[in-house]
């Protein structure tokens, strides 16, 4: 049986005591609307699982600081990938986060580490209120602990930095009286499989990726929608598919949210069709 | 099989979206026909309840209610009620002044107009306002936030 690392384990142990006391005990919270800090994607920005979105982390609005903290883990049929992530929001301008990511290789043996460091500035508008939206650009910068497994896959680097440009806009009363959440993001990349399997390779380098999701909110405090992710395929070893979710959020205040989902994320190191599920605790103040 | 798959995976999301937009329109179509929503709020006698609810929040958050210091409180009522009642579809014309106007050099944030959004959100639900007819009432007013703002 898998064993998830202690640094896994302990952030794990301190999200569920901490959201089971702000579960407990509602306090002082940021203005932003429930819902609107979304919950966080696996490489640490505000989004929606797999993608980032452009809604900053936290309710935090102009005035005010946001911080978040989250513990993610996903199964497929031949790995398993775990994350502890965090996330500050200044006046809801930039946020700045952070997150660590280990894949456990089930059934080929081993596990791949990553850390990404990111950025997100909001350029303009509000997910609620502007006609176009909310516009937000960021930068992720991932580094590799041990890069020879992907090196001996084909990869050209085990650091690399991705951009992206995201909107997200929230169509009230769009679908049987629902307000649905759209989010399309453009990620500029060269990572395979977001950066586990290195990055570049014999069959490419950096590229422009397409992100996007869809949303119901069935209630203010629950979200079902689903989320796709475009991918390159750089490795001639490592067929790479695009990733695709189907999820469900429920935001039991400003402060908890719960995010369970379905994934399938294709071929992934030589291993076909990889599907399975996704659970996502999050802790916001 | 992989070709397949990823065909497949795009079919679903396609299909996803797709419907999503189809029954969008459904929706339209069919609440459209009935009933306005002000009559789906419950008319005027459930639009001044939702106001003075709010008002009533209002007064208890202590920085938010330092902008009505200057303020008529029972003429503010009348107004924003005549206002929710035209928005709404109601049988009221709004003719009290632009909201640009109205907020001028108030130095209202971002976080204080959130905040008086979910005071009327609560308001709505306290008043028994089903959840299509908020969603659709706060959609809305949510345009006026450029207005309210531009002045600040």
């Amino acid at each position: 049986m898998h064993q998830p690392s202690p640094l896994y384990r302990r952030l794990l142990l301190m999200a569920a005591t901490a959201s089971a006391l702000l579960i407990a005990l509602p306090s002082s919270a940021g203005s932003r609307i429930l819902g609107t800090g979304a919950v966080s994607a696996i490489e640490g920005a505000a989004g929606g699982g797999l993608s980032p979105w452009a809604v900053l982390s936290s309710t935090a609005s102009d005035n005010e600081l946001g911080a978040t903290a989250s513990a993610t883990q996903a199964w497929v049929d031949d790995y398993q990938l775990s994350v502890a992530s965090a996330s500050i929001n200044v006046h809801d301008r930039l946020e700045l986060s952070m997150a660590r990511q280990t894949f456990e290789l089930t059934t080929l043996g081993g596990e791949l580490e990553q850390t990404i460091y990111a950025a997100k500035v909001r350029l303009f508008g509000s997910v609620l209120y502007h006609p176009w939206g909310i516009w937000s650009a960021g930068m992720m910068h991932k580094r590799l602990k041990d890069g020879s497994v992907p090196t001996a896959l084909g990869a050209d680097d085990t650091r690399g930095t991705d951009a992206f440009l995201s909107a997200s806009k929230l169509l009230f009363n769009a679908f049987l009286g629902r307000n649905v959440l759209v989010n399309g993001t453009l990620r500029n990349t060269s990572a395979n499989q977001g950066g586990l399997l290195g990055f570049g390779g014999d069959q490419g380098g950096r590229a422009w990726m397409a992100e996007g999701s869809l949303g119901v909110f069935i209630t203010p405090n629950w979200i079902v929608g689903t989320e796709y992710r475009q991918k390159p395929d750089n490795l001639s070893v490592a067929r790479e598919d695009d990733w695709q979710s189907l999820y469900s959020a429920y935001f039991f205040n400003k402060h908890v949210s719960l995010t369970g989902a379905w994934l399938d994320l294709g071929d992934i190191a030589g291993l076909p069709s990889q599907q399975g599920g996704y659970v996502s605790l999050q802790a916001a103040f | 099989m992989s070709l397949l798959s990823i065909a497949s995976r795009r079919i679903i999301f396609t299909f996803l979206l797709l419907s999503t937009l189809l029954m969008q329109g459904c929706a339209q179509h069919n609440s459209g026909a009935t009933l306005s929503l002000y009559e789906r709020i419950g008319g005027q006698p459930a639009i001044e309840a939702i106001v003075e609810n709010l008002l009533y929040r209002i007064a208890e958050d202590e920085e938010v209610v330092g902008y009505f210091a200057n303020t008529n409180i029972d003429l503010f009522a009348e107004s924003f009620a005549t206002q929710l009642c035209d928005i709404s579809d109601g049988p009221c014309r709004y003719d009290g002044p632009p909201m640009d106007r109205a907020h001028q050099t108030m130095g209202i944030t971002d976080a204080h107009f959130n905040r008086v959004v979910a005071y009327l959100d609560i308001a709505m639900r306290h008043e028994g306002v089903s959840l299509s007819a908020r969603n659709d009432l706060l959609g809305r007013l949510a345009p006026l936030y450029e207005d309210v703002m531009r002045l600040r």
